[in-house]
């Protein structure tokens, strides 16, 4: 495809420049400095393993703008240590919430929105069934999924121990880890529907 | 072995494989510790044994693969029968290892990744189709899924049938951690299998160049 008054890479480009502008707003100052830190050792991994694989990936861009927007989404969390993230306080003042959710919907937009370029990977590289990907995707988003909490405990565990739940994002919930590994396969789910309903009786794969 | 045997073998693995699991199912159903928490414990069973049994004719593991998968049910059933929590065997290892408490559930849930990722990597490959590396890796991967959904589901169903007595409920024997240990437990299992399997590959690799 050609004609598009800008190159694709530049698309990209001004994509990650716009993560990077938020990063750099964000960045200046945090509510917590240590905890702002500590995510954004996620962050910098995640970002670092996405460049050194961009020339060899080629994702699509749908994918990149997804990524982006999970991106985005976590610079904003860090900036507030999710716990206080403005939006989120909000939402439990007016549903009368017992915390604020934002972090769960952080853990939801993970999966919809990573499970798309989980997708395209697999379909590239395993050589699994168009059928079988729909439920892979899900799968590699509930195992990171799962990791994620594990390292959380352990961190936790390191960081605070016998404080337990409480330190770290459990915001006094105890089931907390299963709930947030809950949304984030729910939200790989949707996002599975709506990629088969929206190529339904196309040729994309 | 000649032929003819080891095709005998083949074909009767399977069906003396189920009758003795079956055989061993029923002595362990006769009287459990627990009848409710024995008929929870044994849903699994059934779900997996349906699956397994409706699918048949459409996908057959190797027997290799079903006595893999054989033995954790061999293995699930010991624990439903104990309510997991009284498994003698768990008691030995509590006193040899001084441990605080029975750790039987944490050996099972090494040995669903441990066992289970043979069979599992099998399906990968031959109906999901992923070239031999990534089977492996899916495997692993689709097995920390499964024991994550596996403990939403107990958690699910504990804030349902007993909100108020909470994670004390259910397998978690009072460890806040539980449900990150168990996946740990399985995730190690599944990466050790895949260690091995990845190694072996490689060295018949080098042996055929």
């Amino acid at each position: 495809m050609s004609g598009p008054l800008i190159s694709r890479r530049k698309r990209i480009l001004a994509l990650a420049s716009i993560c990077a502008g938020v990063w750099i707003i964000a960045a200046i100052h945090p509510l917590d400095r240590q905890a702002w830190l500590l995510e954004n050792i996620l962050l910098v991994a995640f970002v670092g393993a996405l460049c050194l694989t961009h020339r060899r990936l080629e994702l699509s861009e749908a994918s990149y703008l997804l990524l982006a927007a999970f991106v985005i989404l976590h610079i904003i969390g860090a900036h507030y240590t999710y716990a206080r993230m403005p939006l989120g306080l909000w939402a439990k003042d007016l549903f009368h919430l017992s915390r604020n959710h934002y972090d769960r919907v952080a853990h939801g937009a993970f999966g919809f929105l990573l499970a798309f370029p989980v997708r395209e990977i697999l379909l590239r590289f395993s050589g699994i069934r168009r059928g079988w990907s729909f439920w892979l995707a899900p799968a590699v988003i509930l195992a990171v999924s799962g990791v994620f909490e594990i390292v959380e405990s352990a961190v936790a565990e390191i960081v605070a121990p016998g404080q337990g739940v409480d330190w770290l994002g459990g915001q006094g919930d105890e089931w907390d880890a299963q709930n947030d590994m809950l949304s984030a396969l729910i939200g790989s789910l949707l996002m599975m529907a709506a990629t088969a309903l929206s190529n339904f009786g196309k040729k994309a794969p | 072995m000649n032929p003819a045997t080891a095709r005998k073998i083949d074909i009767y693995f399977l069906p003396v494989a189920v009758a003795s699991y079956l055989a061993f199912w029923i002595v362990l159903a006769i009287r459990p510790l627990d009848r409710g928490d024995w008929l929870l414990e044994n849903l699994l069973i059934f779900i997996s044994v349906g699956v397994l049994g409706f699918t048949y004719r459409k996908f057959q593991f190797s027997n290799f693969s079903y006595g893999l998968i054989l033995m954790f049910l061999v293995l699930h059933t010991i624990g439903a029968h104990y309510t997991y929590a009284k498994v003698p065997a768990g008691f030995w290892l509590q006193e040899w290892l001084h441990l605080s408490r029975n750790h039987y559930d944490r050996v099972v849930h090494f040995a669903f990744g441990f066992v289970l990722l043979f069979p599992m990597r099998e399906v990968l490959l031959r109906s999901a189709k992923a070239h031999a590396p990534w089977a492996t890796w899916l495997a692993v991967t689709a097995l920390a899924a499964l024991s994550s959904f596996f403990e939403i589901v107990e958690a699910v169903v504990a804030q349902i049938v007993r909100p108020e007595l909470g994670a004390a409920y259910l397998g978690t024997q009072g460890d806040i951690w539980d449900a990150q240990k168990d996946m740990a437990a399985a995730l190690v299992g599944a990466v050790l299998t895949a260690c091995w399997l990845s190694v072996g590959s490689q060295q018949r690799k080098r042996s055929t160049k």
